[in-house]
């Protein structure tokens, strides 16, 4: 009998792809879980469950007879802090705990610079995500039979937030070469690795307890991401983004960019894929520091080997150019 | 870290394991190259964040012949960034017939071929934020890109090179938060070097003298130093530290200040061009790296052997602006403009003959009437020049009437009696100043001359249009404006000869041993390409040298590997 292993946010980016390689692994039964309605299982898709992911009692039935969960939940930081809180007392009373691959984040260092590998404490102020998952490392302390990871900047086909949102930026040239505002490094790792990572968690011996980084080893600054992913999309020439408009798009219009968001989200999820994508005071900030994930830990341990970034760049743009109209394609390449 | 001797004890001693002296292109490239590397690097820099007029006025000097060469104090700028704080742009690497021995250029040769410059040329591009080394038009676009003429072909010329522009990045304000947070190298502000103290040997250095205007007095003592100053101040210090040796330092064979070079660059020639207008482009392609790239007409190696001459590039250029004949807008724009326009860059804009009150009205007529077009232009300039963090790089006309002159720039041949010495007037800190004797040879007015022959010739023969000069004007022409400004080369140059030269191949003097170069004082030839792109190539050469040097390979091998526990 396959084991059970239930994917906690199996309708967001990361959750949907593991799904997909437990699916298609010769070994696992898994069993998507979500907030959102899923369809019903079949001969091409596995199980499905709704559940509010910090609800202990219905956490608690789902849990029944599963030997291993993967805990992909998004949400505010309430919904991150209390679903782990959830997920970790259910498993802590179950009789044979199952293996827990949690997922944190690389927002948990904080403000640090330089290589920093798993051991390292975080520095200046953390973010609320920050703050949220660092609060979920805390609480499965406790718990034995939990593996987390860490990764850096996830991206690949399907990524809205780091490959879709950084796209239309790119094709719109409000991202481009930052200069000084781009020299921070960008810890990519790509969702197939990511993947790769939870299964080899799940099974392996010896890594419980442990926390592992993920993303390249040598990650680029992000003016050298932006480039490559620009160049691949075919977004270009890149365009020299001046420190003073940062400023004044993360200053000025990010507010009222990010207010009409929302609202428009109460109205329309089609309204708000025509609006601008704000450029948060927070991307800035990330886009400045100069942090490089270790990650020799997840290569010794968990035997990884990471996806060349021009192979996931071009599959990410294959995947986001259809999504393109082609005036705005033919608008970028025109000389100028 | 960066520091300011303003807030160091008077007396105060610093201890280093590198020290650069100098913050500009080429010291900033190698401090970056060092951070993270745990080797101690200390980089002394006279200058403070901003231009200060008391610290820039220790540039000042004298001018043998004031038409040939600017004031010493400007094309420089002695402050935090250096000269990159006001550069044009303008990248290209030397050729490979630069670093040979021409028996047809007195005092060719390098002690190294092109080849060995090439991984730090691939390093020094980005760091300049030219983009990457590809200096071809086939290179660097992956699309065809508009000649600079339809139809234009030479077994003369080339016109397939590039040269690419970088924002101009001016490496203080692009890397400042750099040198702010590494934890291995300090910066230290308002530290004039006064003297370069070497043992009583004579072999190595022992200590520098350190000062500032406000009369504290410091000592630098480290394993090894650089200078990486420019090469108008590199002559200046190793010539004015004479305590030991008696020549000053490295100058037992008189050659530290001599064979002084610049470029010898001008505009000549009325160009009319008998093709459509739209068949004419001489301005700017943009790569998809976003760099502005431009072809240019460069004469090619084999000629240059076959006729004995030096490195010399040309492209199409406006009529000139001083004359309002040419009855355009844009120029005499320009040409008024000049009063706000800095004086690096209005020299050779304006001309240097003094206006007539009828001509500055019929320039003013000029725009009256071709407001329009005025206007344009002044908006392409607010918005792709002045607020633009990636500049336009230079002024770019298209002629309806086809109308354009030549502007090049050539190779000056290594001259000894083109030289920088010693002025007896002192600074504010008891520094002799320099004084500037630049000479350029018959040789120099022999490449031009036949250089732009050979265009011309070429025009004619293709049937591209008239290309009208006086060939007595040629010397006229290329020392209008003096020496071209800014390109401060060979007052030290490098060789295997300590007889005719000053640093080896490394880039250390020959006869001190912990004493290093990086600036293009050391380039013994000038080729025809700007200096800064190979300064940058040179410095990154030099740190990873002095990186081998000091923290071997095999030792940072082992520090490197950090055993992991999985069990």
């Amino acid at each position: 009998v396959k084991p059970r292993i239930l994917v906690l946010g199996a309708t967001g980016f990361i959750g949907k792809r593991v799904l997909e390689a437990l699916w298609s692994s010769d070994w696992a039964l898994p069993i998507a879980a979500s907030r959102r309605r899923m369809k019903h299982a079949g001969a091409d898709r596995p199980e499905a469950v709704q559940l509010d992911a910090t609800d202990a009692g219905q956490l608690r039935r789902a849990m029944e007879g599963v030997s291993g969960v993967v805990n992909c939940v998004l949400g505010d930081s309430r919904t991150i802090v209390e679903g782990a809180r959830a997920l970790f007392s259910v498993a802590g009373g179950m009789p044979q705990p199952p293996r827990i691959v949690h997922f944190s984040s690389l927002a948990i260092y904080g403000e640090a610079a330089g290589d920093v590998d798993e051991s390292a404490a975080p520095v200046g102020r953390l973010s609320a995500y920050g703050a949220a998952k660092f609060e979920t490392e805390r609480l499965a302390a406790a718990n034995p039979s939990v593996v987390t990871l860490r990764p850096g900047i996830v991206y690949g086909p399907g990524g809205a937030q780091w490959s879709g949102r950084i796209a239309q930026l790119l094709y719109a040239h409000r991202l481009g070469d930052l200069g000084r505002g781009g020299d921070g490094y960008c810890n990519l790792v790509y969702i197939d690795d990511v993947a790769e990572a939870v299964l080899r968690a799940l099974r392996l011996p010896n890594v419980e307890s442990k926390a592992f980084n993920l993303s390249l080893p040598d990650p680029p600054t992000w003016n050298q991401y932006l480039g490559r992913y620009a160049a691949a999309l075919g977004a270009v020439p890149v365009k020299r983004i001046s420190q003073r408009r940062l400023r004044l798009e993360s200053k000025l219009m990010a507010p009222p960019q990010k207010i009409a968001e929302i609202l428009a989200g109460k109205l329309s999820p089609r309204l708000v894929a025509r609006l601008p994508q704000p450029i948060p005071p927070s991307l800035v900030r990330l886009f400045q520091q100069e942090i490089r994930m270790k990650v020799g830990l997840a290569e010794q341990c968990l035997g990884l080997r990471w996806t060349p970034l021009e192979e996931g760049l071009s599959r990410t743009a294959a995947w986001y150019r259809p999504k393109v109209s082609s005036s705005v394609v033919a608008n970028s390449l025109a000389p100028r | 870290m960066i520091l300011d001797s303003h807030d160091l004890p008077d007396g105060h001693t610093l201890q280093a394991e590198v020290c650069i002296i100098g913050a500009g292109a080429a010291g900033i490239a190698m401090a970056l190259d060092f951070v993270g590397t745990g080797i101690d690097v200390l980089m002394l820099e006279a200058g403070g964040r901003t231009e200060e007029s008391d610290t820039q006025a220790l540039y000042a000097g004298s001018v043998v012949d004031a038409r040939m060469h600017s004031p010493p104090d400007r094309y420089r700028q002695r402050r935090l960034g250096g000269t990159t704080t006001i550069w044009g742009g303008r990248c290209m690497p030397f050729d490979a017939i630069d670093f040979e021995a021409r028996d047809y250029v007195p005092h060719s040769g390098w002690p190294l071929a092109r080849e060995a410059l090439l991984p730090y040329y691939a390093r020094a591009n980005p760091l300049c934020e030219a983009g990457e080394f590809a200096y071809t038009a086939e290179e660097a676009f992956h699309r065809p890109t508009r000649p600079i003429i339809d139809g234009f072909s030479s077994g003369n010329f080339t016109a397939d090179t590039l040269e690419r522009f970088s924002c101009p990045t001016d490496f203080a304000a692009r890397y400042g938060h750099k040198l702010e947070a590494a934890q291995n190298v300090r910066t230290l502000l308002h530290a004039n070097v006064t003297h370069v103290q070497l043992n009583a040997a004579g072999r190595a250095v022992d200590h520098l003298i350190v000062r500032n205007l406000r009369g504290q007095r410091f000592t630098v003592r480290a394993a090894n130093f650089v200078l990486a100053t420019g090469g108008l101040e590199v002559a200046r210090l190793l010539l004015a530290s004479r305590d030991v040796q008696q020549q000053g330092i490295g100058n037992q064979h008189d050659v530290v200040g001599r064979y002084y070079m610049c470029h010898i660059a001008g505009t000549i020639g009325a160009i009319k061009i008998d093709r459509p207008p739209a068949s004419v482009w001489h301005g700017y392609e943009i790569s998809d790296e976003g760099i502005y790239c431009r072809r240019r007409f460069a004469l090619r190696e084999t000629v240059q052997r076959s006729l004995g001459i030096g490195n010399f590039v040309g492209r199409l250029h406006h009529p000139r602006i001083s004359n309002p004949e040419h009855r355009n807008a844009v120029l005499s724009l320009l040409f008024l403009a000049q009063l706000i326009i800095p004086y690096e860059y209005r020299v050779r804009l304006a001309g240097a003959e003094s206006t007539r009150l009828a001509e500055w009205l019929r320039h003013i007529r000029n725009v009256v009437l071709g407001s329009t077009d005025a206007a344009g232009f002044a908006w392409h300039m607010l918005r792709d020049r002045r607020l633009a963090e990636r500049k336009f790089p230079t002024i770019i006309i298209h002629s309806k009437a086809n109308l354009y002159s030549l502007d090049f720039h050539a190779e000056q041949q290594p001259n000894p009696s083109s030289r920088v010495g010693l002025s007896a007037e002192p600074d504010a800190l008891g520094m002799p100043r320099i004084s500037v004797d630049w000479r350029y040879t018959a040789g120099d007015v022999d490449t031009v001359s036949r250089a732009v022959a050979l265009l011309a010739e070429d025009f004619r023969r293709q049937r591209i249009g008239t290309f009208d000069y006086d060939p007595d004007s040629v010397e006229t022409e290329m020392t209008r404006y003096g020496a071209f400004g800014g390109h401060h080369i060979g007052t030290a140059r490098m060789g295997a000869d300590p007889r005719s030269s000053v640093v080896n191949a490394d880039c250390r003097l020959h006869d001190v041993g912990n004493l290093f170069i990086a600036s293009s004082a050391t380039f013994p030839t000038s080729s025809q390409a700007n200096p800064t792109l190979t300064v940058v190539a040179f410095a990154l050469r030099l740190s990873a040298h002095l990186k081998s040097l000091m923290r071997p390979p095999q030792t940072r091998a082992a520090a490197a590997v950090e055993p992991l526990e999985c069990a």
